[in-house]
């Protein structure tokens, strides 16, 4: 009988500008919050201190500076690990690749029961000098870097090509941010909850174009701690629990563009990926109640649900618009508030998006709660979706 | 042959230069776009590497490109890294070559149109060549 895991208990901060600039007097020192979030999410989920064997770490930002952070942390908390240990880089997925490590622990019989954590803190350094680093990873650095392409705007050139191809507009797209805006008004932990209207989006200034600051996301420093465990182990603590039903997993060879010209915004690997974690679970794309997409701008939001076919091809933004990704919508998308007002600490939020999952499918999710939420769809991303890794969760209450 | 544009201020963030790509640069100034082609399959990679991509054979040549391509997508940035802080507002894009290679670059022009033909020019700072693309 293979094993399968389960999402027990979870601690997340409140996506926001937490980390303080260098030369202030008082800093807020990340492993000081992480402690606070393990000890939270244990209790939470039921478990001793001893029963945890394995922590899989999101690697943090180069700008923490407690240095091997993983093996200090299980110093800090005086944890013996008998499963494994390791701070885990995947760009864009790096949460969720955490994640996964802490639920191969798991799935492999390493650890009964593991947690998959990280904290990211970069919101006080700022955005011209984060980019001249972040520019690097998302192109080549001597063919591509020279000429100033920044990570988002790669997603605006998949907007302005969506636009080209199927008539639609900066407007329409824009409606993603207004919808999502409304989902993180009622979501404790998003980083932005005053309702917007669509004029206030398109009012503001441009960053890339046709995205401008409310279509992108804002920086941000958050910290999400999950606890997994065996399944079987789960069950004997009596408690509702969520479990992963299915994954799949694909990357297209490529860095944000192939060499050989392609349909650039099909985002080929979400396509793969989420037919993969279909079949895995057993079910189709109908049968999933709600999606939390790993998507950073507005027009990503929209290619991927096409892509992962929870929407046709081209009508991703019209959908958005007349509310049918909308809490109480056909397919309700990002009801955390997305990446645009939920927030986007890079390298923990695709945690977030399993906290949302969670939340939603032990009917947890408060005024956002989505009716009968039996099966949720989280999805990560790498570069411009050149790479995905789907999962199906699945509420689970004794 | 591609157009040489000369610039008389220095690029802000020059690329680097390999033994093995040295010949893209030099061709630069000669007002040729080069890249490198597999002997084994003939299949061309852009930007130009020892290894092909396709086949991973090592045996390579290198071979002029006519530089003109089609405009894919483009944007027009407005928040920069540090070292571009100076050109904003930048337009970057995407162009599909004749020969079937993608490439990423700077729009040089004012008014770009997804799908017009463009060419490719070279362009000569004082400390580095670089190239982009302008409508033909």
């Amino acid at each position: 009988m293979p094993r399968s895991v389960a999402i027990i208990g979870y601690a997340a901060l409140p996506v926001g500008k937490i980390q303080r600039p260098p030369h202030e007097k008082i800093q807020s020192l990340e492993h000081e919050l992480m402690a606070k979030l393990v000890v939270e999410a244990t209790r939470m989920a039921g478990v001793e201190k001893s029963d945890i064997e394995a922590m899989s770490f999101a690697l943090p930002r180069p700008y923490t500076q407690q240095k091997y952070f993983a093996t200090f942390m299980a110093h800090y908390l005086q944890l013996p690990l008998h499963g494994g240990i390791a701070e885990i880089l995947g760009n864009g997925m790096t949460g969720a690749l955490a994640f996964e490590k802490a639920a191969d622990e798991v799935l492999l019989g390493r650890a009964k029961v593991s947690l998959a954590l990280g904290i990211n803190f970069e919101s006080a350094i700022n955005a011209t000098e984060h980019m001249m680093s972040s520019m690097r990873a998302t192109g080549d650095v001597d063919f591509q870097s020279p000429f100033g392409i920044t990570p988002i705007a790669w997603y605006a050139m998949d907007a302005m090509r969506y636009i080209h191809e199927f008539g639609s507009s900066r407007e329409e797209i824009a409606s993603v941010a207004v919808k999502n805006r409304f989902h993180a008004s009622l979501n404790p932990l998003a980083q932005f909850r005053s309702p917007i209207t669509l004029e206030e989006v398109l009012a503001q200034r441009p960053i890339v174009e046709p995205l401008g600051l409310y279509e992108v996301p804002p920086r941000g420093d958050g910290a999400v701690c999950l606890v997994l465990a065996d399944e079987e182990y789960a069950r004997t603590l009596g408690r509702p629990y969520v479990r992963i039903r299915g994954r799949g997993f694909y990357h297209e060879g490529a860095h944000q563009i192939s060499e050989t010209p392609n349909d650039m915004i099909a985002l080929e690997a979400a396509q793969i990926a989420g037919k993969k974690a279909y079949a895995d679970a057993g079910v189709t794309v109908r049968d999933i109640d709600l999606a939390e997409i790993y998507a950073p701008c507005t027009i990503v939001e929209v290619l991927a649900s096409e892509a992962l076919g929870l929407i046709p091809r081209g009508q991703g933004a019209k959908w958005a618009q007349e509310d049918r990704t909308k809490l109480g919508g056909d397919i309700p998308i990002s009801t955390s508030g997305g990446f645009t007002s939920r927030g986007h600490p890079a390298y923990v939020t695709p945690l977030y998006s399993f906290v949302e999952a969670f939340e939603q499918l032990l009917g947890t999710a408060g005024d956002r709660q989505v009716k009968n939420a039996e099966l949720a769809l989280t999805s990560a991303e790498l570069g411009n979706y050149n790479a995905a890794l789907v999962h199906i969760l699945e509420g689970v209450r004794p | 042959m591609i157009e040489v544009i000369s610039v008389s201020h220095d690029h802000p963030y020059p690329p680097r230069i390999s033994e093995f790509t040295k010949p893209f640069w030099d061709a630069l100034a000669e007002g040729r776009f080069i890249t490198t082609r597999s002997r084994a399959s003939g299949a061309l990679t852009f930007p130009p590497k020892p290894i092909s991509p396709q086949d991973w054979s090592g045996d390579m040549e290198w071979v002029d490109l006519s530089g003109n391509g089609v405009l894919y997508s483009y944007t027009t940035i407005h928040a920069a890294p540090a070292a571009f802080v100076a050109d904003l507002p930048y337009i970057v894009c995407i162009v599909d070559l004749d020969e079937g290679l993608r490439l990423a670059t700077r729009y040089l022009g004012n008014s770009p149109q997804i799908g017009e033909q463009v060419k490719m020019v070279s362009i000569a700072h004082p400390n580095s060549f670089s190239f982009g693309a302008l409508a033909l």
